[in-house]
């Protein structure tokens, strides 16, 4: 039993650890989950089924339930565009229509033309995805890269050649 | 660079440290060990509370004054969340979140096979709590939850907070009242209100219906708790 007790408290500071080091909200709630089943696990193997009883329900059900809603609420996706209202291309436009329908987001623009003082905007604001055009009609989209909407959005590119989409590290500029 | 490498070090040095404050005091509390506590609970325990589960015994008799003020906790927990989210239009779109596209449908057939089990087992943990591990809170946590699962099953559904609170209320003053019965049949407060020189049986009464009413308290507070998240409207 005590080899069992010393094998959970190991795998416990491997999902801390884990848990710190991770950057996606989904994967961070399921281990967080984990994490106070181990403990409940713990309780009841010295002898504190109560405790144990009251970790299992609260940890490993109720919590993560919040955790998960908190996430879904968020319900605008604010797009940063660096380009005037005009030049946007209309397939551009369908294209995030068609994605902040899927998520039924409401999508927002907001349209700045200086290109200096925008170094880490997205990790600052509440912005999720900033748009960006060049010289020769191609169109960046740049976005955090632990939010997971964006392998829905990066599906819907597929098939555009003219569409890159870019994931930015939290914490990490992008120029 | 440097100011993260230096954080990354102090907060090492720091760990490191309260590390060390963990060993030193384990040390410590394995010299200061007493059994005195423990074998007055072993042997009495059963005499003075009737409870067969220690644990029960004492939090509903030797200290129900505690328990009182930690139910009162919850209950405060959950006006201030109700008051900070405005939840004043009722609201009940909660297809947003228990999406088709997200919750598949064997999550949902499972919850409603799993709903009345999970239900008889938090009524069950709550009114075996004297016998068996488990109490008021555990089993109104698993009742909680219980609840909650039928958000799975059908996202249209909508309850009303406002009853909700009402009832935890009048459960928490019931509670105090209970408790308080105390002072006419045994002249002391928050104890057991059955004489003590009655039959062991009779007198888990008490136990149970301060269980059954903790119960039904804690699943009603997180219950709110849950669907004030659930309708909170984002105004920016």
């Amino acid at each position: 039993m005590e080899i069992l007790g010393s094998f959970l408290q190991i795998l416990l500071i491997i999902i801390v650890i884990s848990i710190v080091l991770m950057k996606n909200n989904i994967k961070v709630i399921i281990l967080l989950s984990s994490f106070s089943l181990i403990t409940a696990s713990l309780y009841f193997f010295n002898k504190a089924p109560d405790v144990a009883l009251a970790e299992v329900a609260i940890g490993s059900a109720i919590m993560p339930l919040l955790y998960i809603l908190a996430i879904s609420k968020q319900r605008e996706f604010i797009v940063l565009c660096y380009t005037n209202k005009e030049c946007l291309q209309e397939e551009i436009i369908d294209l995030l229509t068609k994605f902040s329908d899927f998520y039924k987001l409401k999508l927002k623009y907001i349209h700045k033309t200086n290109h200096n003082d925008n170094n880490d905007i997205i990790n600052n604001g509440n912005i999720d995805l900033i748009l960006k055009k060049n010289e020769k009609d191609n169109y960046f989209f740049i976005c955090r890269e632990s939010s997971t909407l964006m392998n829905k959005l990066q599906q819907l590119t597929m098939d555009l050649p003219n569409v890159n989409v870019v994931k930015v590290e939290n914490g990490e500029d992008y120029d | 660079m440097v100011k993260t490498m230096i954080k990354k070090i102090s907060l090492i040095i720091i760990l490191a440290i309260f590390l060390i404050i963990f060993i030193i005091l384990q040390n410590d509390l394995l010299l200061n060990q007493s059994d005195l506590s423990r074998l007055y609970f072993l042997q009495n325990t059963l005499n003075e509370t009737s409870s067969e589960n220690i644990v029960t015994g004492i939090y509903l008799d030797y200290r129900l004054f505690d328990s009182i003020f930690e139910a009162s906790t919850l209950l405060i927990a959950v006006s201030g969340i109700i008051f900070i989210t405005r939840n004043y239009e009722y609201t009940t779109d909660t297809f947003f979140i228990f999406d088709k596209h997200k919750a598949s449908n064997i999550l949902t057939h499972l919850s409603s096979i799993l709903f009345p089990f999970l239900l008889v087992f938090g009524l069950y943990i709550i009114t075996h709590g004297h016998l068996t591990p488990g109490g008021g809170f555990q089993g109104g946590a698993i009742l909680a939850t219980a609840v909650l699962t039928t958000y799975y099953i059908n996202p249209g559904r909508a309850i009303n907070t406002k009853y909700l609170v009402l009832i935890e209320k009048i459960l928490f003053i019931a509670l105090i009242l209970i408790s308080s019965i105390s002072l006419i049949t045994r002249n002391t407060f928050f104890t057991n209100f059955i004489p003590i020189d009655k039959n062991n049986s009779h007198r888990t009464l008490f136990l149970i219906t301060l269980n059954l009413f903790i119960g039904l308290k804690v699943s009603f507070g997180l219950i709110n708790i849950f669907t004030s998240f659930l309708r909170e409207e984002s105004k920016l």
